[in-house]
């Protein structure tokens, strides 16, 4: 197997007080060595309990996931969907690696990061202090961390922002794994620092030759860092494709909103943001047909009542870029290259 | 650091002066005549004004409060002529209803004080940490309700039933722990005996702080097993063992450490119905007694020492504090 | 009056005017004492308090302390005969040769050292000690609490304040220590005291530890309390917060001390226990060589008195203590009114709620305890005409009946209307108080006494005196109509009953009588008693004067007192010990 992680058909449910909840419905995204693959939607849809799916670090006791979500190690390879919680727990931190999104408190407040990023190497290979140490200071560096002697001796709260998400990532990135997983990773930065982080990120990767998974609801993000995008709505993909297909040539009602939502500069104050109209569904109560009938604006191009009682498929002329609508592609590609040109005046 | 230890001493200290001129003037404008509780039914007018002159009562209150007060430095005399005798210093004053240097009770007193404090603590931090923390783990599972209901019991008992039920029924009727009639032995001296002594009044004190604590170790880890450090730790693929017990206990260790501290602060000022139930001759029964007899020198002191000790382990909590969460440290 | 050795919440209960009871010796000789004495084993003293008031034999007042560290630690020049029933009253020789010799109309008093006695360091004891020991009271700054009849009556000068101008060993004047060697002195080993005026029973005082010896070199003035040296069987070795130990005085020996039989090896009081744990330890028999030293709580009482698993392990006999309520005659001089309030109230239900008849005493008939055996015959002016009857009936001599004779309460009443109409309105309007200690009963009795009075038309109220009692009731300006009290005597003698409550001599004069007409034919007939060395005669005198006293309705009385003793299986040669009103201590033995 090529890629380096492979999420064949994922559907993950569990109940809440008012009746189960389909977070994710039937997801395959796979990333590949040195490839960046982003996941875009808003709250709700579904991204982040995908991430979390991949470590196993979801409710074992009350959620229930079914599909396939295979991870490579080298010559082996482990389906972390039915896997047992010891194996899993060998390729946390070691094959597969996540940052989260608040690294101030994602790091332990009371140990030195000297001490918890040695502590990631530990794991993997007990009692080797001496190299866990040593590694310690090497990630250091690499994450641009300068003085690492000194700093490992300090704690999360004597970092800023940046540093802090730095500290992570060196941590995530110890034992060298396959895929990073990244969840929200700049959202709790600002802007400028955001872009240093950025920036690194593909740095190590390149060097690394390592996936990123990217989870964001920043489009600006996806566009400077992601090689391929999906985007979820629903706990549904809605579209899957590589970065140019989706920002030059969307063929999801739903991207195009997206895309057309994003203020651009140059601009006048007085133009009104064009938001998608009405709000995400109910995961208890999905409509029947396609979760994004309510709000869409080309049922029209639909066959009749199609879009209301039929769940469109994950389907596309081109295997590398599919969608899910009813609508012909052929007649999406005119009226949202339309669109997309009148959105860039 | 240190300049933050110095600080913080010079103003427990302080505090420490003002309760004590607080506690000697409430004891001061009491509205009784304390010269004329010393005697009973056979009392002049002569002899109460001797026992004034005798207990120093007839001095003016600065007067009174100053010699307590150098008496602890330098000691102090009391009588005269040839029935003249010092407490020598540290002297709290004299026990006239006891015919001996408040000093001298306290050293007899606070060994059992101590060794009950200590050993209660012991028991309690064990089993209420432990209890606490496989609640925690097994939230919703029979372990988590059993502890519920221990807790239950532990916090909804007074100490005066649980103490009489050990008394009168493990120890008289039942005659499991046999009736110690000889009163306190150090552990190095008599092991056996010391148990003997000690290990019904720690029961007492335990279950009820240990209660407390499984409550509030359950809250405390439950709370800290929310926290995204702790997700982070499993994502490096730490055990569930080492997540729970290096990771969740780290952190919820500076509120417990903190709240334990205090309880045996307050504890050293006397588990005042334990010691009495049991009849240990602590300081809170010390203390008990001398209110019932109302042996002024004798309450101001232990109430003036039970102030120190609180005050003094708040100051130590909070310097350990510092030490056990990195982020309220002063550099 | 010796201080009560029984614990304050009994005696709040029964000062609150408990009532009367049958007063029967119950078990005055435990049935216990087939067996031939044991030596050996320890006997436990169980008690809740956190120590005896005093030790020093200067400074203890206490009956039952008394009674304590006369059996085993410290001998007086006479004792009380350590045998059951009324000749234990008598007085016997201890560290004299006899029961001493008055002369001059008993102002002047010898004893004389019996040779062998030692103190617990192997010093002989001489009359020098003697003397010593009896001028330690005279520091009342330092030795207090004792009694303070050597002050009184030891022929020194006093001062212009009413003091003695001897002011005791510690610090003196060269007149005060002059007055005092000429008041009392030695020759050879013969002891005189010389008094001030005629004292028939002095030698009664001489069983209090006032007149004791003690080493001058050994003094420690107020520290002396906590370990004194002992002329007896036992020495203390240990005397703390938890325990009182006495253990054996190699020193004593049997030879020089008729009195005393010391069987136990160690005798030990356990302070501070909690008295339901006493009760329960009684109970279970846990500590088979142990006494109750304050007896039992009342909710045990039937427990231990109606069980006859406690057959030969319980007594119940009459205490010491007459109660009463001083009628303050400056507020309250029209007698009608008193004796109106005598049989309105409702002595049995008082009595009944503190546990009636059978534990909490009987309707006393004067102010002389029943156990004043030489002195004692119930007055026939209050009371029942046999102090042992508690039926519920009119007594046909005193018109005393136990619930209230309301007739007649209510006929004094009706004559008083027209003879004081001013103390008249003053009881049915305004009202008369009580003054009284507060205690947890109070929300009993009070309605229960305010519902009797009442049947005549009388108001009452009570004014509780937290703290500080006696002190306040004894200031004239302070004490209310009505004062809760109660008297013992201080030896087997009336003589320190009458004169103590109804001279103005006597120190503790509640009834402020001096401006009633009778005052001055008693206070004579008071005098002529105090000088007859008679004892039959003096008895009889006492007896008028008790009489006299309750003829003139300046008290109310109320209760005579009972005791309650119980002890573990255990202990033997138990006896109620009549002049001290508890067991014969110092003849108890463990059976092992």
């Amino acid at each position: 197997m090529k890629n380096l992680l492979e999420i064949k058909d994922l559907k993950v449910t569990f109940p809440t007080d008012d009746g189960f909840v389909q977070a994710v419905d039937g997801v395959s995204i796979s990333v590949a060595p040195g490839e960046t693959v982003a996941i875009v939607g808003e709250s709700g849809s579904g991204k982040t309990v995908t991430s979390l799916s991949v470590l196993g670090l979801h409710n074992r006791k009350l959620t229930q996931i079914s599909g396939s979500i295979i991870v490579k190690d080298k010559d082996e390879s482990l389906d972390i969907a039915s896997a047992p919680l010891d194996k899993i727990r060998g390729y946390r931190g070691r094959v597969v690696s996540m940052i989260f999104q608040d690294p101030m408190s994602s790091l332990h407040p009371y140990y030195k990061i000297g001490s918890q990023l040695a502590e990631a190497y530990l794991v993997h290979h007990p009692g080797q202090k001496e190299a866990a140490n040593n590694k310690a200071l090497e990630m250091l560096s690499l994450v641009g961390i300068s003085e690492p002697k000194v700093r490992a001796k300090e704690y999360p709260h004597q970092f800023s922002g940046g540093m802090r998400q730095r500290v992570m990532i060196a941590m995530a990135l110890m034992n060298d794994p396959a895929v990073l997983i990244a969840d929200e990773p700049t959202t709790a930065l600002d802007v400028t620092v955001q872009a240093q982080i950025l920036q690194l990120l593909k740095d190590l990767q390149q060097k690394l030759n390592m996936g990123i998974l990217l989870i964001t609801h920043d489009l600006g993000i996806v566009a400077q860092v992601a090689d391929r995008v999906s985007v979820m709505y629903a706990g549904r993909i809605i579209e899957q494709g590589g970065v140019d297909d989706i920002f030059y040539n969307p063929h999801a009602p739903y991207t195009l909103g997206l895309l057309k939502s994003v203020p651009r500069i140059g601009s006048t104050g007085s133009e009104r943001l064009k938001a998608i109209q009405g709000q995400p569904p109910s995961l208890i109560n999905l409509p029947t047909g396609c979760a994004f009938a309510p709000r869409c604006e080309y049922i029209s191009l639909a066959p009749a009542d199609s879009c209301q009682t039929l769940k469109p498929d994950l389907l596309g002329l081109a295997d590398s870029h599919r969608s899910r609508c009813h609508v012909p592609e052929e007649k999406r590609d005119k009226s949202f290259a339309a669109e997309i040109k009148g959105a860039r005046v | 650091m240190p300049r933050f230890i110095l600080r913080r001493a010079y103003f427990a200290i302080l505090t420490i002066l003002l309760v004590s001129i607080v506690v000697y003037g409430v004891f001061s404008i009491l509205p009784f005549d304390p010269a004329a509780l010393t005697c009973g039914q056979k009392c002049t007018p002569t002899i109460v004004e001797a026992n004034r002159i005798k207990l120093g009562f007839d001095k003016p209150l600065w007067d009174q409060y100053w010699l307590f007060l150098s008496g602890i430095f330098i000691g102090r005399t009391y009588g005269s002529g040839s029935a003249e005798f010092t407490c020598p210093a540290p002297s709290f004053g004299y026990s006239f209803n006891k015919n001996t240097c408040v000093t001298d009770m306290l050293k007899d007193a606070l060994p059992i004080t101590i060794n009950l404090a200590i050993g209660a603590f012991v028991i309690w931090m064990i089993v209420g940490v432990g209890l606490g923390l496989i609640a925690a783990k097994f939230r919703g599972r029979y372990p988590d309700a059993l502890s519920s209901v221990f807790v239950l019991l532990g916090t909804s008992l007074p100490t005066f039933v649980t103490g009489l039920f050990f008394l009168i029924y493990v120890t008289i009727k039942w005659k499991i722990v046999p009736l110690s009639l000889k009163g306190y032995v150090s552990i190095f001296d008599e092991p056996v005996r010391y148990f003997q002594y000690f290990i019904l009044p720690w029961l007492t004190l335990a279950i009820l702080f240990a209660a407390f604590y499984t409550r509030f170790t359950r809250a405390t880890v439950l709370e800290t097993l929310g926290e995204d450090y702790i997700r982070t730790a499993r994502a490096k693929g730490l055990s569930e063992k080492t997540v729970l017990l290096k990771h969740t206990m780290r952190a919820a260790l500076a509120p417990i450490t903190t709240s334990a501290g205090l309880d045996i602060a307050g504890l050293i000022g006397g588990a005042i119905i334990t010691e009495s139930i049991f009849n240990l001759a602590g300081l809170g029964r010390m203390t008990l007694q001398s209110v019932y007899e109302f042996d002024l020198s004798v309450v101001v002191a232990t109430t003036i020492l039970a102030a120190a000790v609180v005050i003094s382990m708040n100051l130590i909590v909070d310097i350990a504090y510092g030490y056990l969460d990195p982020r309220v440290r002063i550099k | 009056m010796r201080k009560n050795a029984i614990s304050t919440r009994v005696l709040a209960a029964l000062s609150a005017g408990v009532l009367a009871s049958t007063v029967i010796t119950v078990g005055a000789i435990s049935s216990a004492n087939a067996a031939t004495p044991k030596a050996g084993g320890t006997l436990y003293f169980l008690e809740h308090t956190p120590r005896l008031d005093h030790y020093d034999p200067s400074r203890i007042y206490t009956g039952r302390d008394l009674a304590f560290m006369n059996s085993f630690h410290t001998r007086t020049l006479v004792a009380y005969n350590p045998v059951p029933g009324a000749a234990g009253a008598n007085l016997v020789a201890d560290l004299a040769t006899n029961t001493g010799v008055p002369s001059n109309e008993a102002k002047t008093w010898k004893f004389t050292l019996r040779p062998g006695s030692t103190f617990e360091d192997g010093v002989a004891i001489t009359c020098d000690h003697v003397k010593y020991g009896a001028s330690r009271v005279f520091a009342t700054d330092v030795i207090n609490d004792g009694p303070a009849y050597l002050q009184q009556w030891l022929d020194i000068p006093k001062d212009d304040k009413g003091n003695s101008i001897y002011t005791g060993p510690y610090k003196n004047t060269p007149a005060g220590v002059a007055a005092f060697n000429k008041a009392v002195t030695c020759v050879g080993r013969t002891i005189t005291f010389n008094l001030n005026k005629s004292i028939a029973d002095f030698n009664y005082l001489a069983t209090y530890g006032v007149i004791s010896p003690v080493q001058k070199k050994l003094d420690t003035g107020d520290k002396y309390d906590l370990n004194p040296q002992s002329s007896g069987p036992y020495k203390i070795v240990e005397n703390s917060a938890t325990q009182l130990r006495l253990v054996r005085n190699a020193k004593w020996n049997k030879s020089s001390d008729p009195i005393r039989t010391p069987y136990p090896d160690e005798v030990i009081i356990q302070f501070g226990l909690d008295e339901e744990v006493i009760d329960q330890i009684m109970f279970e028999d846990s500590v088979p060589g142990a006494v109750n030293f304050t007896g039992p709580l009342p909710t045990n009482r039937d427990k231990f008195f109606k069980d006859a698993k406690f057959a030969n392990r319980r007594m119940n006999n009459s205490d010491p203590y007459a109660r009463y309520l001083a009628f303050n005659l400056a507020k309250m001089p029209c007698k009608e009114i008193r004796q109106a309030m005598y049989y309105a109230r409702n002595a049995k239900a008082i009595l009944d709620y503190a546990g009636g008849p059978d534990y909490s005493g009987s309707y006393a008939t004067g102010v002389i305890s029943p156990l004043l055996a030489t002195d004692f015959e119930p007055t026939k002016v209050v009371g029942p005409s046999d102090y042992k009857n508690t039926d519920d009936v009119v007594d046909p001599t005193t018109g005393f009946k136990p619930s209230g004779n309301v007739a007649k309460a209510q006929a004094l009443m009706d004559s008083a209307k027209t003879k004081c109409p001013a103390d008249y309105k003053k009881a049915t309007e305004t009202g008369i108080v009580i003054d009284s200690r507060p205690s947890a009963s109070d929300n009993d009795t009070i309605p229960i006494n305010v519902a009797a009075y009442a049947r005549v038309g009388i108001k009452i109220s009570y004014n509780l005196i937290k703290s500080g009692y006696y002190p306040t009731v004894m200031n004239p300006d302070k004490q209310s109509d009505l004062s809760n009290s109660g008297w013992g005597a201080d030896w087997a003698n009336a003589s320190t009953v009458i004169p103590e409550l109804f001279t103005t001599a006597g120190g503790f004069n509640l009834s402020q009588n001096s401006k009633d007409p009778a005052y001055k034919a008693f206070e004579d007939k008071v005098t002529l008693a105090m000088k007859t060395t008679d004892r039959k005669k003096q008895a009889a005198l006492w007896k008028e004067l008790d009489k006299e006293a309750m003829n003139n309705f300046w008290v109310l009385p109320t209760v005579f007192g009972k005791t309650l003793e119980v002890w573990g299986s255990a202990v033997q040669g138990t006896f109620f010990w009549v002049p001290q009103g508890h067991l014969g201590y110092g003849k108890l033995w463990v059976n092992q």
